[in-house]
């Protein structure tokens, strides 16, 4: 099959709001263009260009800046990306089935031939990334990541920058199992719990769990968001954060349809159908800031012991209301779960008093998730270690979190 | 508020990834078919109601993601359902053998009494077989299932299958079905005669909701 050519900077996908009057446009964009050329290169400036409103703004400076964020040096490229051996590949038939399912990612209109080309680009991506990386393990949706990797940047800088992302940021979902998937799912409830406690419990209430959100997070929001300019507008944004700022935009989104969830019907599947379809005209910039300041304001750190109390909950609660006509209410772990609403509205309200005094200014929100984020590209190692071993796990005995 | 059906079942898509469980279900509930539709990831469903015997029944139909390593998530829903279709490709024959091992952990986390059919999709593909119907025939009496081929491209046997599950999942609950009738006949006789105009079955009156 003829290849095509990487569409990478010179896609008909760049950037938002490009009226180059707009002054705040043109300072921006003299502002990310000086910290590229200074030496060495200005990563913090551009971790904020990445979070502020509208992002990198074209998929041209996307190409610059993303390798920046994540750490890449793209000087020392291979010019050539090695061959892929497809047959006897484990991944293989998985990974085609797939990439073979996932044309609505590409922009409408582009011709068939081009398309059919960037899919075997996506193909050998896949495949040359776990081929080198023996540790991680393809799941559903890492497809939908690197399509839109390979849509911005043509297949040689994808291929390098995916394969640092799935060593750092995506490293969980790439586990065996999907256990630390699942948990750090976890941490979406005890965020709403936080942000709208009336909202948290009516979810609780509905058993709703947190799988509405599972495509969200393992792909960034790229297989439900059909607005290619939104997914990269997201992607600027996660690139420059903590590896958990998904969930902290999933909760943003639950709690932006806030009417919609209580005006449910509060059973699971009504919650559930209700939250899996995302809306497509969200309010990108407004959940963006919101996101990043409830990350300021309850970091990770915090919400650890609560996501791995829900794991032990969720175990323990999971006896589902089957065919039997016995009075739910007395069913024994319905009273455990009202007794813990309780408590946790009681926990809610001191955490809402906190809200109140915790109102970061928006530069020093900047600064401080521009510092967060930079931990990840200086200490990925580190942090890998901290966040699995301490924050994330869910095994680990209790006593351990302060 | 009119009631719009009298009893809610929940039935539940399994199968190997690529097997056509997206495409089944939206042949069934919306008469669409999409040759490459989108990969599943996690689970959700899609709603129709049926009439049988005179009863509506709303069947909820759960899809799920087919990749291996998703059945950590998917199986907390096994046990929610009274009724699982058990999915395999006719072009693959590895899909058709992962079917024991699907059936195997229905066995494990579903419901006693759960319901099963099995199904060979994609049977207008005859070119590309690789399952012979004999084959499917076998499992499935070996299994006790009842099966059907069937195509979601050709709207082969869709409706019949779903059917077939449906029926199965109220026979196995008619004894419950029963009580729950009796019992809400008593309590809302007189409701259910004054608003008996448009109402044919006495568990038409009963609340929504109260056994799911």
């Amino acid at each position: 099959m003829k290849r095509s050519r990487s569409v990478g900077a010179s896609s008909p996908l760049n950037g938002i709001g490009k009226q180059d009057g707009d002054p705040r446009r043109k300072r921006k964009l003299a502002e990310i263009s000086q910290a590229l050329n200074v030496t060495p290169v200005d990563v913090a400036v551009l971790r904020r260009m990445a979070i502020s409103e509208g992002g990198l703004l074209t998929d041209e400076i996307r190409c610059k800046v993303w390798p920046r964020l994540l750490n890449v040096p793209t000087d020392i490229l291979p010019e050539k990306s090695e061959e892929v051996e497809r047959e006897n590949n484990k991944d293989y038939n998985q990974v085609l089935l797939d990439v073979q399912r996932s044309l609505r990612r590409f922009p409408p209109g582009m011709p068939d031939e081009q398309r059919e080309g960037l899919q075997e680009e996506l193909i050998d991506i896949i495949l040359r990334v776990l081929g080198r990386n023996t540790q991680l393990h393809y799941y559903q949706g890492y497809h939908d990541i690197v399509v839109t990797f390979l849509l911005v940047l043509g297949e040689r800088l994808a291929t390098a920058l995916v394969e640092k992302l799935s060593t750092h940021h995506l490293r969980d979902f790439m586990d065996p199992t999907m256990d630390n998937t699942k948990h750090i799912l976890n941490y979406l409830m005890p965020i709403i719990e936080r942000v709208n406690p009336e909202v948290h419990d009516f979810m609780q209430q509905a058993e709703v769990g947190t799988i509405f959100a599972l495509s969200w997070l393992i792909t960034w929001f790229g297989h439900v968001l059909s607005d290619f300019r939104h997914v990269v507008r997201l992607y600027d944004f996660f690139l420059a954060c903590h590896p958990l700022m998904p969930i902290y935009f999933a909760a943003v989104i639950v709690q932006y349809r806030e009417d919609e969830v209580l005006d449910c019907e509060c059973d699971m599947a009504s919650v559930h159908h209700l939250l899996s379809q995302i809306p497509q005209d969200l309010p990108y910039e407004t959940l963006i800031s919101r996101a990043g300041d409830l990350f300021v304001q309850f970091p990770p750190s915090e919400l650890a012991r609560e996501a791995a109390q829900q794991y032990s909950q969720q175990m323990a609660a999971s006896t589902f209301k089957d065919f039997d006509l016995t009075p739910e209410q007395q069913r024994p772990d319905t009273v455990l779960r009202r007794r813990r609403r309780e408590k946790q509205a009681l926990k809610g309200a001191a955490a809402g008093a906190m809200v109140a005094t915790a109102q970061p200014t928006t530069a020093r929100r900047f600064v401080r998730l521009a510092v967060m984020g930079l931990t990840v590209a200086l200490g990925a190692a580190a942090l890998t270690l901290v966040n699995t071993a301490l924050e994330w796990a869910p095994k680990l005995d209790l006593h351990l979190f302060p | 508020m009119a009631k719009q059906y009298d009893v809610l079942f929940r039935l539940l898509l399994l199968g190997d990834s690529g097997v056509g469980k997206t495409c089944l279900l939206c042949r069934f509930t919306d008469n669409e078919f999409h040759p490459s539709h989108i990969s599943t990831i996690g689970v959700d469903f899609k709603m129709k109601t049926l009439e049988i015997d005179g009863i509506k029944v709303r069947i909820q139909i759960w899809d799920t993601a087919g990749q291996e390593r998703y059945q950590t998530i998917t199986k907390q829903y096994y046990r929610r359902a009274q009724g699982i279709f058990l999915v395999y490709d006719i072009t693959s024959e590895r899909s058709f053998q992962h079917i024991m091992k699907w059936a195997s952990d229905v066995d494990e986390y579903a419901p006693d009494n759960i319901q099963r059919i099995l199904i060979g999709n994609k049977s207008d593909e005859e070119e590309k077989r690789q399952v012979a119907t004999g084959q499917g025939n076998k499992l499935a009496k070996d299994y006790g299932m009842d099966f059907f081929e069937t195509s979601a491209s050709t709207n082969y046997n869709i409706t019949e299958s779903f059917t077939r599950l449906a029926e199965q999942v109220l026979a196995a609950n008619k004894k419950d079905l029963d009580l729950l009738r009796a019992s809400v006949t008593d309590e809302l006789n007189l409701a259910a005669l004054e608003e008996e105009e448009g109402i044919t079955d006495g568990a038409a009156a009963s609340q929504k909701g109260c056994w799911c």
